[in-house]
This record gives structure tokens, sequence and C-alpha cells, in this order.
């Protein structure tokens, strides 16, 4: 079960806030994402009551695409803090929010019946940024650790990384191009919504010119992923 | 930007890939056995189509879904051409998870996950190494030719491949060539300045900048690989069949010249150029020992095994090599002949079927008390069996243990070209090949070098945290991209390779479950 109770359970205790400043890139994700929820759980809910004046039932009315991702209540963390606590222990870097960012709007464009909503927000973070660290940073945690940070059964957490591959259709592939232009999305998002002075996302290094992959350039093969401590 | 407008249509998507069950196949024979799982032909039903269906392996559940496969399809996703492999889709099999009303719960996690791909009938290692097999000028150009193309399609499109060898290069019965198995590949930039893993390319194909430690390569790591095969087409066997790192390195320099700062400017930089450079003077001889080959092909083939990276052709320009524009001029794929199915798999187990024919017969045969004194019996190519931590296993495990393996190419009827032309100094009865890892290109096993541990120290792999067991003659470290990076090879002499391990694992396969 993905509720925010079972965080200090799972041996990962908040520790000491050495305070590493949080990337920007965790703060703007969140706003975009807690802002996008909020809407869909007002039309969610407005779906269910329709549904159930016509005396159905159930949620998964809401397009089922997003099934498996979906808990039976939403979690208690907020999606900040869940952002900077996959973060803190995954140690990916900043890029892969932003490509699991994208992965998750490209869920949206592929299915857009389904709603990301309160109940399934965590799931997909977790298991989007979990294929985008293990895409673009040569050196991740394995599954299990995944899991075990985002609170998820290890089990529950492969099905859903392949069930996030099959949504995607294996579309895991980030242009550079296409992730300055995300880039750009979400910064403006924030200008848009009143948050102060322009906000600029943490960009991996990468020459400007070329076309590849984000995914693949300017990170390392060479070194043996780590392993959960 | 659908996030904030979830509502808008997304028009133009095909049939999503994973809606398919396998059972719209039917498995006819298995034809390879790859880093992750088995691979098939099967016949579509509703078409009658052949295709071959590489399963995923799924069994690792702290690693979840493989990052091979996850590569492999991410690139086949973007590389259309005609001398490229088509992953036509990929397909899920029903597992035995059900929901509350028995019904299959819709989740893809199930028995297995398979990649569809168009069916070859060869891969050029199991069609080199039909008895009596001997490709005509006209038909190594006409290969050559495709595998360039296909290969600068790949570099064009900034992938490399890092794992080109003759059982990674599939041919079908209308005489096209396709590169196939992605697993080791990436996508590369131009700039050079991303590291890369050394750990790719089957030993006998790695360039000697892989195997002096250099992480900054490209495209050329698979040119070198090419015109290993290039010689090994025209020469009838491999050109550098080492056995581990250092005789790699070698048997490399003994043919091409010892590399210095004249001709690899820069050399000297490479990591581990130290503890490989020759203690004696090497001159290139490559003129010297291929004297036989055409002219043409000659001249191609000193600027493929060129030492230097930069120096060395591209795949564009070989294309334009002299080599493919005089006569005989490349033949038209159509016109080659076709052949009864071959891949390497099978030659392999019919080979070491015969093998375990002969065997059992001389067997019976030393029963007889006459010859009760006679040495064991020992086949050509064993010598080398102490080399390896995990012989090669028979499937039923009722071989008995002199025997090599199935890995070994040796004693094929094919014409060489006589003993000692070529200054590694192979036996007659051929060098023990059994580095020779791969398993067809629709599943590698190639990179057990790399992943398998052994053969770099075990030592070595402390830092290799979850992924492929260390030092074991059981992992198939597969799915990890991830090695580390430490110094060259400590204690790898004599201690095997890693492919051989593989090998053993491969056929012992058979029963894995899911």
């Amino acid at each position: 079960m993905l509720t925010g109770n079972d965080f200090p359970a799972n041996g990962l205790a908040e520790g000491d806030n050495v305070a590493e400043p949080t990337p920007r890139v965790l703060i703007i994700l969140a706003c975009v994402l807690d802002r996008l929820v909020a809407r869909n759980d007002r039309i969610a809910d407005g779906i269910t009551h329709q549904i159930e004046e016509s005396s159905s039932c159930g949620t998964s009315h809401i397009g089922n695409s997003f099934n498996a991702f979906h808990g039976v209540r939403a979690p208690a963390i907020s999606i900040l803090k869940y952002l900077e606590r996959i973060y803190k222990y995954t140690n990916c870097s900043p890029s892969c929010l932003v490509v699991g960012f994208v992965y998750i709007d490209r869920l949206i464009h592929r299915h857009p019946n389904s709603l990301v909503i309160s109940l399934n927000v965590h799931r997909l973070l977790v298991t989007s940024i979990m294929v985008a660290s293990k895409i673009l940073d040569d050196v991740h945690y394995n599954n299990a650790f995944y899991a075990r940070v985002g609170g998820v059964n290890k089990v529950e957490l492969n099905k859903l990384e392949l069930e996030l591959l099959f949504l995607l259709d294996f579309g895991v592939t980030v242009s550079s191009r296409a992730f300055e232009t995300y880039c750009l999305h979400l910064e403006k998002e924030m200008l848009l919504n009143g948050n102060g002075e322009l906000q600029r996302i943490e960009r991996p290094l990468m020459a400007t010119n070329s076309l590849d992959d984000v995914s693949e350039i300017s990170v390392d093969d060479t070194l043996a992923s780590s392993s959960p401590p | 930007m659908a996030v904030t407008a979830p509502g808008q249509l997304n028009v133009n998507e095909p049939p999503s890939w994973g809606s398919r069950s396998v059972d719209c196949f039917e498995k006819l024979e298995q034809i390879g056995e790859g880093t992750y799982g088995q691979v098939y032909m099967a016949r579509e039903l509703k078409t009658g189509e052949i295709v071959a269906l590489k399963k995923i392996r799924m069994d690792n559940e702290r690693e979840g879904f493989p990052i091979t496969a996850i590569r492999e399809i991410k690139i086949l996703k973007k590389l259309h051409h005609e001398n490229v492999i088509k992953l036509k889709e990929i397909v899920t099999s029903p597992g035995p998870e059900k929901d509350e009303q028995g019904k299959p719960d819709g989740n893809k996690y199930k028995g297995g996950i398979y990649m569809v791909f168009e069916y070859m009938d060869h891969d050029l290692t199991g069609l080199a190494d039909r008895p009596g097999m001997r490709f005509s000028v006209p038909q190594i150009k006409c290969y050559m030719r495709q595998l360039l193309t296909g290969l600068h399609y790949c570099h064009v499109n900034q992938v490399l491949h890092r794992d080109i060898k003759g059982s990674n290069l599939l041919i079908d019965n209308e005489g096209n060539l396709k590169l196939a198995d992605f697993g080791l590949a990436r996508s590369f930039s131009n700039d050079h300045n991303a590291n890369l893993t050394n750990r790719v390319i089957t030993l006998w194909y790695r360039p000697p900048e892989l195997l002096l430690g250099s992480t900054k390569y490209g495209p050329a790591v698979d040119m070198w690989s090419v015109g290993c095969i290039f010689a090994e087409l025209l020469h009838g066997k491999p050109i550098f069949p080492g056995k581990d790192e250092p005789e790699q390195l070698n048997k490399i320099f003994e043919l091409c010249g010892a590399p210095d700062e004249v001709n690899w400017p820069g050399v000297s930089k490479i990591p581990w150029y130290n503890n490989f450079k020759p203690t004696r003077p090497m001159k290139r001889r490559i003129r010297e020992v291929f004297r036989h080959f055409d002219r043409h092909a000659l001249e191609l083939l000193e600027k493929m095994i060129t030492l230097d990276p930069s120096q060395r052709i591209s795949a564009k320009d070989a294309l334009d090599a002299e080599y493919f524009w005089t006569d005989p001029l490349p033949c038209d794929p159509k016109s080659l002949p076709k052949y009864e199915s071959s891949h390497e798999f099978q030659t392999k187990k019919k080979r070491q079927q015969q093998r375990q024919h002969e065997e059992n017969a001389k067997r019976q045969k030393l029963q007889h008390p006459q010859h009760a004194r006679l040495p064991p019996i020992q086949q050509s190519g064993q010598a080398h069996a102490h080399m390896r931590p995990v012989p090669n296993q028979p499937i039923h495990g009722s071989q008995p243990p002199v025997t090599a393996g199935p890995s070994h190419h040796f004693g094929k009827p094919r014409g060489h070209p006589g003993p000692g032309r070529y200054p590694g100094g192979n036996p007659p009865s051929g060098y023990n090949h059994s580095s020779r890892g791969g398993q067809g290109g629709y599943g590698n096993n190639q990179y057990a070098q790399g992943r398998g541990a052994a053969p770099y120290g075990s030592g070595n792999m402390s830092g290799a945290g979850p992924r492929g067991g260390a030092g074991g003659g059981s992992s198939y470290g597969m799915g990890a991209p991830n090695y580390p990076q430490n110094g060259p090879y400590p204690g790898s002499s004599g201690t095997g390779r890693g492919s051989n391990v593989m090998g053993g694992n491969r056929n012992q396969q058979y029963g894995w479950q899911q």
C-alpha cells in the first residue's frame, strides 16, 4: 500500500537534513502536478457523482488506462515531499524528473480519457522516474530499491514498470529538443501562475547543437549501478 | 504539453504494442538463446507469416524489465532500414494471474513478453560454418556492402551497434543481410564527451582502443569489427581469435603492428596503454600475411583494421571503396543461392550431436580389452578446456566430460588456406574458438565477457551491486549495461572467458522458468 504512513517503517528514516538546496525542478514539477491533480480530482468527483446518480458504481469509470496505478486511497504525503524523497534517496539526476514528467504527459496524450488524480499520481511518478533513471542514468538503483523508496511493493512496482512501458508503447526516447521544450513549458507554467520571477530548471550538460537523445548523452555508462545501502 | 490540457486527442497512433497475445503465434522451433531469453521460429496463425519470437527474460525481480531490452526496443523503434532487422511488435503471453472474476487481470506482467521480429533464415556465422561452404567473391562483396549500408544507416542515426559479429548478421534466403541484436547498442553524440563503457563487443571483434581501456569512442569501433568480419570471410577463419584481452591485443599487434605516437597519435594517453604496450618492436604485416587477397580487398581491409580509430575508414567511405566498384561486382542479393536454414545455435547443436555420436562410438570401442590402455580420448580443441571455469555442458548432461563443448568451430571442412599463414600461430587443428559466444542475432549472449564478470577477476566486480552476480560461473549479468571500470584485466590470463560461462549456461537454460 502506498500511504504516507508506510514511509517511516521501511528503514529509510528521513535522516539529518544536511540542507542541499532542493532542485527547482522538484518545486516546479510539484506545483504543476498539484494543480493538475486538484483539477482532475474535481472532474473525477463530478463523474463519480453522475455515475452514482445513475446507480452505477466505482471510480474506474474515469477511463481505466491508469487503473494499475490506482491506490485505494490517496497517500498522505504531498507530491513535493514525495518527489523530494525520491530525489534524495535514489540520487537520480534532475533530468530524470523532467523526463518522468514527459512520460506522464505522453501517457495523458495517449490515453486522453484517463486522468492523473490523487489516487494514482504517486505511483505514476515513482514508476516514470524510475524508468527515466534506468534509461538516463547509467548509475542507477534497481527496481527493488525504488520500491522501498516509493513505498510500493517490489512486485507491484515491476508490474507498474511494464504497465508504463506498454502504455507508452515503449516510446521512452526523449530528444534533447523535446527535453528543452518541456523545460521551457514547466518554467512558463511557474511564471504564469504568479510564482515570482523566472526559475530555470537545471539542464544537463549537453552539446547544444545535438539532436541526440537527452537520455543518451552526457551520461556515463561506465559505472556499475549502485546497490541499496 | 497536455498535463494542463489532458483532453487533447493524439491522432495517428498505430495499434499499441503489447496488445496482442503470443497465442497469435505457433512456436515451431528454438533457433537461438540470448542474454534475455530464448528465440523461436514461429508462425502467425492468422496470416501464416513466419516470424522470430525473442522472449524477454523477466525473472530478475530486483531489476524489473531488463535495461538491455528497453534499449533494444527503443533503438529498433527508431531504425527503419532494409539492412536493419525489423521489430514488428511486442506481444505478451497470458500469465497465471487473474482478477477476482477469474479473467486475466489486464496487467502486462504476465507469463512473458516477446519481441516479434521478421524471420531470417541464417546468420552469417551459421552460414559460413556449413560444411563445404565457400562464399564467392561477388557474394562476399554483396554481404559486405549490405553490412556497410546498414551500419552507415545506424551511424547516421547516431546509433553505435557495439556488437558486430557474424552471428548478429542475419541473412534470409533472398540474400538480404540485416544487422540484428541491438541489446548493446546505444546512441552517441558527436562531441565524444560522454564516457562509454569499453566492455562491449565480442572479444575477437573488439578494437584496440577498447582493449586499451578507452571510454570515449565512436562509430570506428563498429568498423573494426566489420574489418574483422571482412578478413574472416576472405580468410576462411577468424583472424584475431584471442582467448583473453592481453592475448587479443597481442594478436592484433602481431598483425597490425605495435601502436605508437607516430601511427596513433595520443595512444599513450589511453588508460591501459602502459600495461599493454608491446615490449618488442612489431611491424604491420597485413600486406604480407594476406598477400593472397585481391588488391582492392587488401586495400579496404587495411583501412578498416587501422589501429588509430580516427584514421579508420568510415562506413560511408568504405562503401565508396574501389573494391565494390571493380569486377567482379557485388552480386544481386536475389541471385545468391538459397540454403537450408542455418543459425549458429542450430549448427552448433548439430555438430555437438554428431560429436556425441562419434564419442559414444569410440567409447564403445574402448570397452574392448585390447584398447584398455589407450590414453583417454582427446577431442581436438579439448586441450583448452582447462581455461574454462564452467565448460559447456551438454544439453541433457549425458555427454562424457571429455567433450570440450559445442562452441568450437574447428574441424569443419572449410578449406583453410593452410596452417601457418596467419602469424597468430594457430594450430592447424583450429584454435579454441570458444569465445565466440553469440547465439544468432536474435538473441545475443555475446556480452558475457563483460557482464559475466569472471574474466576480469572477480575482485573487480565488487562494485557491481545488484547486477550480474560477480565471479560466479552462473552469472548471466543480464540487463547490466553498467560495468565497473576498473583496472586492466588483472588476473585475466588463464581465467577463461565469460562467454564460455555463458555458453555453458545457454545449454542448460532449456528448463528455466518464469
